[in-house]
């Protein structure tokens, strides 16, 4: 089965985005900016319910970044200073670790727009991985960073359980600080044994899908230990990899494939990303059994939301393309 | 320079209500036109009476011209007013660093607003053809700053890394994309192809306007160094450094800011021609008087390690907080940095990065402390 998706945050549509600088400039009230969210957030699950996405997520308008629903809601955690966010011109507040976490309620039901998601598709929500969570935070109370991990990973769990109960069937756990890494220090076998026993902690007795998405950096430093992680399918940003270190494996899982470059504003050829979608067929979703989609390689965010449109129609030409040469 | 722990601003100053209303053609309420004359008494600037005229007249092109021209004026009389050695006009010319060359470089148009954090954003320009440079960019407002200032000239230039990242690169993504099917060789090699037209199109033929008209000291400013913290980018953005300033008879500085200084600081020692480094460092001490370590200057060590043999413009006023660094904090910061580096005549003393989010009155007051600072260092090191 082939389909496409996003993979992350959407950019705020222009109107938007004027809303929210009119909001700061204290020119309208909190009111007039939450009509703005809801406007937005049904103009975004209507263009990806219009580019034929097989799950839909709510845009994710109010995400300040990844992490922010986590740093400012849990117990223990105190939002810390403006920081990088990866290899990019943005940035997020580091999550400072104070006390012991705690998760006192849904950190992410307030900034979710679920009654606006449609009642005939399945649900996508994007939560940040317990690894790139810990990485991230600074940390000044867990003995070590395991420690902080295994803390975070529960809390990831109670939060799939209350979105699951929400209706949300798909969850993409984001883990950029896998393969980007902040030190250039390559990741060793120990963590990475580390973060499948996270990752355990985390999607235990879930039966929602799974998907762990990595981005910003090369998905090749994590083969072949990333196949035993106990998730459904695993994310790899094809703008950053080494695809020729990727290709000797044999995937035994489901794949979303980052053909669409979400940091680049040049509209891509659906032709030449369906000949690439093909030779990683080669070595992935080979047995047909495996789901496979087609997505940006990371948050669309990067670009203006009029660009992000036109990249969602080349998702969908080149997964209706991917089914028609492949029959499926 | 003679003088020990000489003081520099890194480049830009809050922009007053006067001079963002009057370029923007908008009238001034009675309080704002209050405000620009009590600032001018205070700078001790002449002529009041022309402004106070001037800003209440009707909009056209000239009172915008005139307006900027003012507000540079008083921007370099706070510097100097404040006791800095080296100055400019707190970019007052600029609508933004990025901004203000985008606008000015042909191949280049804005495709809209991206996040930075938050309810922030900035104008994201896109490369749609051979960056040229067209029209000046920093000349006109250099010549004004130098001919209102008996001070050393230090003239801030966004660096042609910084334009390169933070721009969408669609003219040469799309000609790599004739030459190669891997994605990621293919966005290097873009981005490298853009690199050095932009440096060889724009940046160097500004350079050289500058020179020309008397500039000796440009400051390539490079927030973006350490985006992507590769050796393959690393290599990019020290070679269009290297680029940048070749063959030229000025001095040329450094500056970045919050960004990974252990990555830098492994390629610091191969940056040609570059007589000063300015980083951001107050940003990382936690502002405590008597303490026998600074942790955030230690940095300064990694960045001998790796063979810097250049000076330090070193941070010592933190631009993002309102608070009013004490001069006896400032002294202590200068004499650690001079204690890391093991040679005081090596240290400018400097803010960490602009001071455009302060206050003009907090600036003053942050660069008079610094001033002051840096005065209590040199007497304790002459003693």
């Amino acid at each position: 089965m082939i389909g496409c998706y996003a993979t992350g945050i959407f950019p705020r549509p222009e109107e938007l985005i004027k809303t929210t600088q009119r909001y700061v400039r204290e020119k309208i009230e909190a009111a007039k900016l939450e009509e703005a969210f809801e406007r937005a957030t049904a103009e975004i699950v209507d263009a990806q319910v219009h580019a034929g996405f097989a799950y839909v997520s709510d845009g994710m308008m109010k995400w300040q970044d990844l992490l922010r629903p986590f740093t400012e809601n849990l117990e223990g955690v105190r939002s810390g200073g403006l920081t990088r966010w990866f290899s990019n011109n943005t940035f997020y507040r580091k999550p400072v670790i104070i006390g012991e976490l705690r998760r006192t309620k849904c950190v992410t039901e307030k900034i979710t727009l679920a009654q606006l998601l449609p009642k005939n598709l399945p649900w996508k929500a994007i939560l940040p991985a317990p690894y790139t969570l810990a990485q991230l935070s600074e940390n000044l109370y867990y003995k070590d960073k395991s420690e902080l991990l295994f803390s975070y990973a529960k809390m990831l769990r109670e939060e799939i359980r209350d979105l699951a109960r929400l209706g949300f069937k798909y969850f993409q756990l984001s883990d950029p600080a896998l393969v980007c890494r902040l030190d250039n220090q390559p990741i060793t076998a120990d963590e990475m044994n580390l973060i499948a026993e996270a990752l355990k902690v985390v999607v235990k007795g879930i039966s929602a899908k799974t998907c762990l998405q990595t981005f910003h950096g090369d998905f090749s430093q994590i083969m072949p230990a990333a196949l035993d992680f106990p998730v459904n399918h695993l994310g790899v940003d094809l703008y950053e990899t080494k695809f020729d270190a990727v290709k000797e494996y044999s995937f035994t899982k489901g794949v979303a494939l980052g053909l669409v470059d979400a940091r680049s504003s040049l509209i891509e050829s659906s032709k030449e990303l369906v000949n690439i979608a093909k030779r990683v067929f080669e070595f992935t979703c080979a047995s047909g059994k495996d789901e496979c989609f087609i997505c940006p390689n990371c948050d669309l965010e990067y670009v203006p939301w009029k660009r992000a449109k036109k990249k969602m129609a080349v998702l969908r030409r080149v997964a209706e393309r991917l089914r028609e040469d492949l029959r499926e | 320079m003679n003088k020990l722990f000489p003081t520099q601003e890194i480049g830009s100053l809050s922009k007053p209500a006067w001079r963002v209303k009057g370029c923007r053609g908008l009238s001034l309420t009675k309080r704002e036109i209050k405000e620009a004359l009590e600032w001018g008494r205070k700078l001790g600037i002449e002529n009041l009476d022309k402004l106070a005229k001037l800003l209440s007249e009707k909009d056209s092109i000239h009172k915008r011209q005139v307006v900027l021209e003012w507000s540079a004026r008083y921007a370099i009389k706070l510097l100097e007013f404040a006791g800095l050695d080296i100055v400019f006009d707190g970019e007052q010319w600029r609508s933004e660093m990025y901004e203000h060359v985008a606008r000015s470089v042909r191949g280049f148009s804005f495709l809209g607003m991206v996040k930075s954090f938050d309810f922030r954003y900035y104008n994201k320009a896109v490369c749609v053809g051979k960056p040229r440079h067209v029209q000046d960019i920093y000349l006109e407002e250099f010549l004004f700053t130098r001919k209102n200032t008996d001070k050393i000239v230090k003239i801030p230039f966004t660096g042609p890394y910084t334009l390169a990242c933070w721009t969408f690169n669609e003219y040469y993504e799309r000609e790599q994309a004739k030459k190669t099917g891997n994605l990621k060789q293919r966005k290097l090699e873009a981005k490298q192809a853009f690199l050095l037209d932009l440096v060889k199109n724009v940046v160097r033929p500004e350079i050289r306007k500058l020179i020309d008209a008397g500039a000796r000291w440009i400051q390539i400013d490079e927030p973006a160094a350490t985006t992507f913290q590769s050796d393959e980018e690393m290599t990019l953005f020290v070679d269009s450094f290297n680029e940048t300033v070749k063959g030229f008879n000025s001095i040329f500085s450094l500056h970045n800011c919050y960004s990974n200084y252990k990555i830098l600081a492994k390629y610091a020692g191969k940056l040609r021609n570059c007589n000063q480094l300015a980083l951001e460092f107050a940003n990382r001490d936690d502002g405590q008087i008597g303490r026998r370590e600074r942790s955030g200057y230690c940095d300064l060590q990694l960045f001998e390690k790796y063979g810097f043999r250049g000076n330090y413009g070193v941070g010592v006023i933190d631009v993002h907080t309102d608070l009013v660094e004490s001069p006896k904090l400032v002294r202590e910061r200068i004499l650690y940095a001079a204690k890391m580096v093991g040679d005081p005549s090596r240290i400018y003393v400097s803010t960490d990065c602009g001071l455009r989010t302060k206050t003009w009155k907090t600036s003053y007051e942050k660069l008079r402390n610094m001033v002051l600072g840096a005065e209590m260092a040199r007497r304790r090191v002459s003693m």
